[in-house]
C-alpha cells in the first residue's frame, strides 16, 4: 500500500530552559547536575494518508498542530519516529514568506514561487494564472510594501496555490481574507485534491474543516485524541473543549471566580448537575433535525434556599457565535423557589429552526436580582443538527417557495 | 531509527533548489541598492575609499616602498579581493540568524543563505574589479597579461575559503550569538596579518633583520596571504602561482568540505532555537 505521507509514532520533545548557558551560569552551576525538563510538543502521533486523501488538524492552541506541519515539511526533526512524504510537497506556514518589502509584487512571486519549490521557468509559464487568481492587477509592479494586508494574503496564497504539489500542507493561514476569497481558495484545494494531492489542513475554523476535508484528527496536549471523519471530529473537538472548561471552573471556591468565563461572584447556592437534551419523543439524542422540537434538560442539587432564580440558556456556534440566548427574566417568565437539599429540574422546549451544523449549549442560574450567578456551565454539551435544506446562515426559516406568473400591469386595473 | 526518507544526496537538494539560490541573491542585490542613493556606485566607493586614506598616510606620513607600482594601485588591488572576504564572510554569519522567520517555517537547504550572501558581494566585486582595470589603464600598466588565466583559480580558492568560514560562523551563530562579534573583530586583525597595506619584501626584510627567515613559511599558514599576494602577482606583476599558493588552495578546500559538513551537521537544529 503505496501512502502518500506517514507520520509513524512521532515523537518530538524540546528541552525547558536555557539553550544556551552564559559562562556566569556555568560557574554558578558547578557540581550541581540538573535533570534536563523536557516538554513534549507531539507525543506519539501516528497517522498516514493515501494519494488524494485529506485530513484536517484541530485543536486547541499548542496542542502540537504546528509542530506537526513543520515535522512533515521537514523544517524540524522528530525525536523519534518515521516520517515520510512521497512526492513534492508544498508548505504553507505562512503567507508570502520571504517577501522583502521594497520589491516589487513582480519580483517577490519569483522569490516566494523558488522558496515554495518553483523553478522560475515554472513561475514564468504560470504568471498569468498566479496574478488572475491574486486579482491584484497592476499593482503587481508595486513594492508590496504598499500593499494592503488583504492584497498580500491573496498574492501569497495564488502564488502557493499554483505551486501544484502532490502534498499540500497547510496552516491557519486564511484567517486574513474575506469571504469570497476564502471560498477561492477551499475551491482551489478541492481541484487539487481531484488531481490527486494529498492535503493536510491545520485551522481553528470548523466549517472549512467540513468543506475541505474528508478525514478529521483532534489533537490536544500532543496526543492525537480522535481520528474519524472531518464532521465527527469537529463534534469531538467541542466535547474537548467543554471538558476542559468544565476543568476550569471545577477549581472554584466560594469567591470570585478569574477564569474568564464569569467574573462576577458565583455564589453556588445550588450546583448544576447535569444537562442533556431530549427528542420529541422523549429520547436522549444529540442530533437533530431542522425545524425538530427538543427540550434542553438541567439537574441540579440546591445547597440554600434560593428564591424565585433567574434561569437562562444560550445556544453558540463552536467559534462563539451567538445563535439564541434566553433568560426567564427577559421572556418574563415567574420562576418558583427553592428549598437547600431539593434537587430541581428545568426543561426548556425549543423548536430546533437551525441551520445544518454542530452548536454548543450553555446554561446558568442568577439570582433574582440577577446581582449574583449562581452556577454557570458555558459548554455544557453539544448538538447537531443534520440533514440540512442546503440553506446557509444560522437560522433556518424553513422557506415554502410559490411560482406563478405575474399579471400584466393594465390587466390589475382592468 | 529517524530518517526522513529523501532520495536526493545533500548537494543534490541544493542543486534542486537552485532558482531559489538565484532568486535570493537578486533579491539581497536589489534590496540592497533599492533605497541607497549611490546604489552600486558603493561597491567602487568603499575600496577606493580605504585606497585613498591608506595612500595618504603610507606616502606622507610613513614611507611604505612598493617598487614600480604607485601605492595608491598596489593596495587597491589587495583590497577589492579583501573586502570581498571580510564582507561576505560578516554578512553571511549573519543570514541565518536574520532570516530565521523563514528557517522556522519553510524547509529548503540552509546553505542557500549563506552561498546567497556571498554571490550578491561578487556582484561587488565585479564593479570594484573593473574600475581597477581603469586604475592600471591610467597608470600605464599592462592590463590583461597572459597571467591573468590564473585569476579564476586565486578567485575559485578565496571563495572555497569565504564559503567554509561562512558555514562554520552561520551555524554556529545560531547557538551562541556571541559568534557574529567574535567574527567581526578576527576580521579587523586579520587585515594586518596579510600583506595589504604592506608588501611582503617588508615581512621578509623585517625577519632578516632579526635572522629569522626560516620562519617566513608560517606567514604563508594565513591562507589569504597567499590568495592577496597571488592577485597581486598575476595581476600587476605578470607572475604565476608559487608553492604558497597552492598550500593556501588545500587549507580553502580543506575549510570548505569541515565547513559543508558542520553545516549540514547542525542544519536540523536550526529551527528549534529561536
Amino acid at each position: 500500500m503505496e501512502y502518500s505521507i506517514e507520520f509513524n509514532d512521532i515523537v518530538k520533545r524540546y528541552r525547558l530552559g536555557q539553550s544556551v548557558t552564559s559562562i556566569r551560569d556555568m560557574v554558578k552551576n558547578v557540581g550541581r547536575r540538573a535533570e534536563p525538563e523536557y516538554h513534549y510538543a507531539v507525543n506519539g502521533v501516528d497517522f498516514q494518508l493515501k494519494r488524494g486523501e485529506s485530513l484536517g488538524i484541530i485543536g486547541p492552541n499548542g496542542a502540537g498542530k504546528t509542530t506537526t506541519l513543520k515535522l512533515l515539511s521537514g523544517v524540524t526533526k522528530p525525536t523519534s519516529g518515521v516520517i515520510k512524504v512521497n512526492g513534492r510537497f508544498s508548505a504553507l506556514i505562512e503567507l508570502g514568506a520571504g517577501f522583502h518589502p521594497d520589491l516589487t509584487g513582480r519580483e517577490n512571486v519569483y522569490l516566494n514561487g523558488t522558496i515554495l519549490g518553483m523553478s522560475r521557468a515554472e513561475i514564468t509559464e504560470r504568471f498569468d494564472d498566479i496574478l488572475d487568481f491574486a486579482g491584484i492587477g497592476q499593482f503587481i509592479d508595486t513594492p508590496v510594501k504598499r500593499y494592503s494586508s488583504g492584497m498580500y494574503a491573496r498574492l501569497g496564497f495564488s502564488i502557493a496555490a499554483h505551486v501544484d504539489p502532490d502534498v499540500l500542507l497547510v496552516d491557519e493561514v486564511l484567517a486574513v481574507g474575506d469571504f469570497a476569497f476564502r471560498a477561492k481558495c477551499y475551491k482551489r484545494m478541492d481541484d487539487l485534491r481531484a488531481k490527486g494531492t494529498s492535503l493536510i489542513f491545520v485551522t481553528h475554523d470548523m466549517d472549512a474543516v467540513r468543506r475541505v476535508c474528508d478525514q478529521g484528527m483532534v489533537m490536544y496536549g500532543g496526543e492525537a485524541i480522535f481520528r474519524g471523519t472531518s464532521a465527527e471530529a469537529v463534534v469531538a473537538y467541542s466535547d474537548v473543549v467543554r471538558k476542559a472548561a468544565k476543568k476550569a471552573s471545577q477549581q472554584k471556591d466560594l469567591s470570585t471566580v478569574e477564569n474568564g468565563l464569569a467574573q462576577r461572584v458565583m455564589t453556588f447556592a445550588a450546583d448544576i448537575q447535569n444537562v442533556s437534551m431530549l427528542n420529541s419523543e422523549g429520547e436522549l439524542v444529540t442530533t437533530h433535525e431542522p425545524g425538530d422540537e427538543a427540550t434542553i434538560v438541567v439537574e441540579f442539587d440546591v445547597n440554600q434556599d434560593i428564591k424565585s432564580p433567574v434561569f437562562a440558556f444560550t445556544i453558540r456556534k463552536p467559534d462563539g457565535t451567538l445563535v439564541y440566548d434566553a433568560t426567564t427574566q427577559w421572556l418574563n417568565i415567574e420562576t418558583p423557589s427553592y428549598k437547600a437539599g431539593e434537587a430541581g429540574r428545568v426543561e426548556y422546549k425549543v423548536n430546533l429552526n437551525l441551520i445544518e451544523g454542530s452548536y454548543d449549549i450553555g446554561v446558568d442560574m442568577a439570582s433574582h436580582d440577577l446581582g449574583s450567578y449562581i452556577d454557570r456551565i458555558e459548554r455544557a454539551m453539544g448538538f447537531a443538527i443534520v440533514n440540512g435544506s442546503g440553506a446557509k446562515g444560522i437560522a433556518d426559516l424553513q422557506p415554502k417557495f410559490n411560482f406563478n406568473k405575474a399579471e400584466p400591469a393594465d390587466k390589475v386595473n382592468g | 531509527m529517524t530518517t526522513y526518507s529523501s532520495n536526493k544526496t545533500q548537494l543534490g537538494q541544493l542543486m534542486a533548489h537552485k532558482d531559489l539560490l538565484i532568486s535570493w541573491t537578486s533579491r539581497i542585490v536589489k534590496a540592497r541598492y533599492q533605497q541607497s542613493v549611490l546604489g552600486g556606485l558603493w561597491a567602487v566607493v568603499q575600496p577606493l575609499a580605504l585606497a585613498l586614506i591608506f595612500t595618504a598616510v603610507f606616502t606622507l606620513v610613513i614611507r611604505m616602498d612598493t617598487g614600480e607600482i604607485p601605492y595608491i594601485v598596489f593596495s587597491y588591488t589587495a583590497l577589492v579581493p579583501w573586502l570581498l572576504f571580510e564582507q561576505s564572510i560578516s554578512s553571511s554569519v549573519l543570514s541565518l540568524v536574520a532570516n530565521m522567520g523563514l528557517v522556522s517555517k519553510i524547509y529548503f537547504p540552509r546553505e542557500v543563505l549563506p552561498i546567497a550572501e556571498v554571490g550578491a558581494r561578487l556582484v561587488d566585486f565585479v564593479i570594484a574589479f573593473v574600475v581597477l582595470i581603469g586604475f592600471m589603464v591610467f597608470y600605464g600598466l599592462p592590463v590583461f597579461t597572459l597571467s591573468w588565466i590564473y585569476l579564476p583559480i586565486i578567485l575559485i580558492t578565496q571563495l572555497c575559503l569565504v564559503l567554509g568560514i561562512g558555514f562554520i560562523g552561520s551555524a554556529l551563530n545560531v547557538f551562541f550569538r556571541d559568534v557574529s562579534h567574535v567574527i567581526v573583530l578576527i576580521l579587523k586583525i586579520w587585515m594586518y596579518a596579510t600583506p595589504i597595506i604592506y608588501p611582503v619584501t617588508l615581512v621578509q626584510s623585517q625577519l632578516q633583520n632579526f635572522g629569522l627567515e626560516r620562519f617566513y613559511w608560517l606567514y604563508f599558514l594565513n591562507p589569504m596571504s597567499a590568495i592577496i599576494e597571488s592577485y597581486r602577482n598575476v595581476i600587476l606583476h605578470n607572475e604565476g602561482l608559487n608553492e604558497f599558493f597552492w598550500i593556501a588552495a588545500i587549507i580553502s578546500v580543506t575549510v570548505l568540505m569541515f565547513g559543508y559538513w558542520l553545516f549540514k551537521r547542525l542544519e536540523f537544529r536550526f529551527a528549534d532555537v529561536v
